[in-house]
């Protein structure tokens, strides 16, 4: 029974959806309740639930107090069928599951239903306002238990006024206590809510200038200052995928078709690979044979390790096949390339975002730039000159860590090898390393090098104090609580300028240097 | 290096083999006496530290270098071997391919490296997996000592990070070989362990001498 809210609605998705797996663990832990509410899709929204909580959890304290707690139910159940019908006509759309009617005034502007929303929380999650209700009930924390109020069971001697009155005076400072904490907790609720929503509304309106300004202009409108401001805030998920696919571009003139053709062609050689897996009959075909057959034994053993928190492309997963065939299909497009570890990453990010064949058009597109092309060919020599460039703009902006990292031999290949095969996809959360992949697409490989600088700007102070091997470990295993803001502003504060020189000419004159002589330039290692 | 009448060792060890044999779950366990399917791909190089309360007087502190395994990185990654005391070579009971490049492991090894006296670097043998029952060892009905001896192992150990057999057995071994390798009184003078002249007809261009 889960009819989704309508589109325009959908950004406030969020926070109906936490809204709802409270609804949800709630129903677990009161099932007794289920029967009553009928069928699900006629189920009455949340808030009337709430005294039906208190009434029994009042009941497990009380004990003796069965009576009240009937009676508290029984008016429980009355006020729920009052306050049924205006909740759900005053709030259309807020309730994921069951059905919500059209109506007329469904595209509700975001602020109403957020002030209905809150008002609504206000009511489920602060201690019951001054209503109604109170009249029934003092103001009880869910915390506290009231026990202190008893009476001495009748066998016993009363209370004496002295005492009566401190347990009264104690229960109201705890009541006072619990009760200004809540209201605090709440208060931070709001906060964060405040914020969540306006995160929302922020990606919400970026998505509406993308989507009907940006996209149809693209030619004419990605280069411009304003787009590309927008870009580096990070792109919002919806267009992600698609312009992702236009900065990438298909200088291959891949199409839907070619991908369908290479990936029967990898379906083949899979089968006959299986049919005759003994070893015997590769070696007769030759060592390029049995390199592709490796390849596709490989991309096997590497798709089930890939993301593996994820439990999507794991074998049985939802996108463990859609992984297989893209690897595959390359394959089988540039053999002269292969499988290549740290392409499954790859593979997998654009799959996430972007359909199967539109994904292997990026992908193969993605892996023909420059720098893609000499890291996955392993052309070490070109690495070489890429970690040199990089090195220029190390030293050049965090001249101390860089000097830190010469004394202890600790080159660029032990960390950004990583980090440049697989775009950061391993080592960064996934929701960061897409927004990495956002400015790359709209910067280069320039800004691969860039985040490098700026990982290693974040934690320059760390990184001081750490010898070889603490440094090695810590930046092949990134700290997992590492956040966007503060990355980004890190690698902002990076210049990619050496000496008025960009990073494109820099890495030109690394590669001119190589041709007039190498000898010149290779420093004599330290041990 | 040295806490009153305490010594301490650092070694840096070589954890090598084909793809997906399992090296990064035995550092895992090794190191973290954790163990997952989990894990993922290695690209390029991953670290471990381990450090070993040898005896009374000595402290051994293991840098663990786990190298990925796709020969295509070959190039890349044999920048990695340099200075290394000591090398485990890693396959898989159930994948007999990568038993076949034990030998090619092995003989890449000993091409770029060896010891200040000249010798090839003490490398232990590890056929990890050995819990999933499938013995390609048995089958094949390869005496692995001899095998070994053939091929210059110290020796050799059936292992599994998942079941924790035989890990710790294995680096106690090849830390011994180690100890023992140091006091050979056969030393060099020659500081570099890298003799790059010997296989400049293998790789293009020394990748080691780039490094600084």
């Amino acid at each position: 029974p889960a009819a989704l809210p309508p589109a325009p609605l959908g950004f406030t998705d969020v926070n109906l959806n936490s809204r709802n797996t409270y609804e949800v663990s709630r129903r677990r832990s009161a099932p007794e309740h289920l029967p009553h509410g009928g069928t699900a899709p006629a189920e009455p929204a949340p808030p009337p639930q709430e005294p039906a909580e208190r009434g029994r959890h009042r009941v497990g304290i009380a004990g003796a107090g069965s009576s009240f707690a009937e009676f508290f139910t029984r008016n429980f159940f009355t006020k729920r069928t009052k306050e049924l019908k205006p909740a759900v006509q005053s709030a259309p759309g807020w309730k994921l599951f069951g059905k919500v009617p059209p109506r007329e005034n469904l595209p509700k502007d975001s602020k109403i239903i957020q002030q209905e929303y809150e008002a609504r929380t206000g009511r489920m999650c602060k201690p019951p306002p001054p209503s109604a209700r109170r009249k029934n009930i003092e103001f009880e924390p869910l915390s506290t238990t009231a026990l202190i109020l008893e009476d001495r069971p009748a066998n016993l001697p009363a209370k004496s006024v002295e005492e009566a009155l401190r347990h009264r005076q104690e229960y109201d400072e705890m009541v006072a206590e619990a009760k200004k904490r809540e209201i605090k907790e709440a208060h931070k609720r709001k906060k964060i809510m405040r914020e969540r929503f306006k995160q929302e509304e922020n990606i919400a309106s970026a998505m509406v200038i993308w989507v009907n300004e940006i996209l149809p202009n693209w030619e004419g409108m990605r280069a411009t200052r304003r787009v590309r401001e927008l870009w580096w805030q990070g792109l919002p998920p919806s267009v992600r995928g698609k312009v992702w696919s236009l900065a990438v571009g298909n200088e291959l003139n891949i199409t839907p078709e070619l991908y369908e053709i290479f990936l029967s062609r990898a379906k083949e050689r899979w089968k006959s690979f299986s049919e005759t897996s003994s070893e015997n009959d590769t070696e007769d075909a030759g060592a390029s044979v049995a390199d592709r057959e490796a390849s596709l034994e490989l991309i096997k053993l590497d798709i089930s390790r890939t993301f593996p928190s994820l439990y999507i492309f794991q074998k049985g997963g939802p996108y463990h096949d859609l992984l297989h065939s893209v690897l595959g299909a390359y394959t089988c497009y540039r053999p002269d390339v292969g499988y290549v570890q740290g392409m499954s990453f790859i593979a997998a990010v654009l799959i996430l975002n972007l359909e199967e064949a539109d994904a292997f058009i990026a992908f193969a597109n993605l892996l023909n730039k420059p720098c893609q092309l000499a890291f996955f060919r392993v052309d070490h020599s070109m690495m070489l000159k890429y970690f040199a460039a990089f090195e220029v703009f190390f030293e050049e902006n965090l001249p101390k860590l860089f000097l830190h990292f010469k004394s202890y031999s600790l080159t660029p290949d032990i960390y950004l090898i990583d980090w440049i095969f697989t775009l950061y996809s391993k080592s960064l959360p996934l929701d960061l390393a897409c927004r990495v992949w956002d400015v790359f697409c709209r910067d280069g490989e320039e800004f691969l090098f860039r985040t490098g600088l700026g990982i290693l700007r974040l934690y320059e102070d760390i990184l001081l104090q750490m010898d070889f091997i603490h440094i090695a470990q810590f930046l092949t295993k990134l700290p997992e609580d590492i956040t966007s803001e503060k990355l980004f502003s890190c690698i902002a504060a990076i210049q990619m300028q050496n000496s008025n020189k960009k990073w494109a000419q820099v890495f030109a004159s690394l590669m001119k240097d190589n041709k007039e002589g190498d000898k010149n330039h290779s420093p004599a290692p330290k041990s | 290096m040295q806490k009153h009448n305490q010594k301490e060792h650092l070694y840096k060890l070589l954890v090598i083999g084909d793809l997906g044999v399992g090296k990064t779950s035995i550092i895992k366990r090794y190191v973290h006496q954790n163990f997952s399917p989990h894990y993922r791909a290695t690209i390029g190089v991953d670290f471990a530290l381990k450090v070993l309360n040898w005896d009374a007087e000595t402290v051994v502190r293991l840098q663990l270098w786990d190298i990925a395994g796709q020969e295509r990185f070959g190039n890349m990654t044999r920048v990695y071997y340099r200075e290394a005391m000591g090398a485990f070579i890693v396959f898989d009971v159930t994948r007999p391919a990568t038993f076949e490049a034990v030998t090619k492991w092995k003989e890449d090894l000993d091409s770029k490296l060896v010891l200040p006296n000249g010798k090839p670097v003490p490398t232990v043998l590890l056929a990890n997996k050995c819990d999933q029952g499938i013995d390609v060892l048995m089958n094949n009905g390869i005496k692995m000592d001899q095998f070994c001896k053939e091929n210059g192992f110290v020796g050799w150990f059936e292992t599994s990070a998942k079941e924790n057999i035989n890990i710790n057995e294995a680096s106690r071994c090849l830390v011994k070989h180690i100890i023992a390798s140091e006091s050979d009184p056969v030393q060099s003078i020659e500081p570099d362990i890298i003799k790059p002249h010997l296989n400049s007809s293998k790789i293009v261009s020394c990748s080691a001498c780039f490094k600084s």
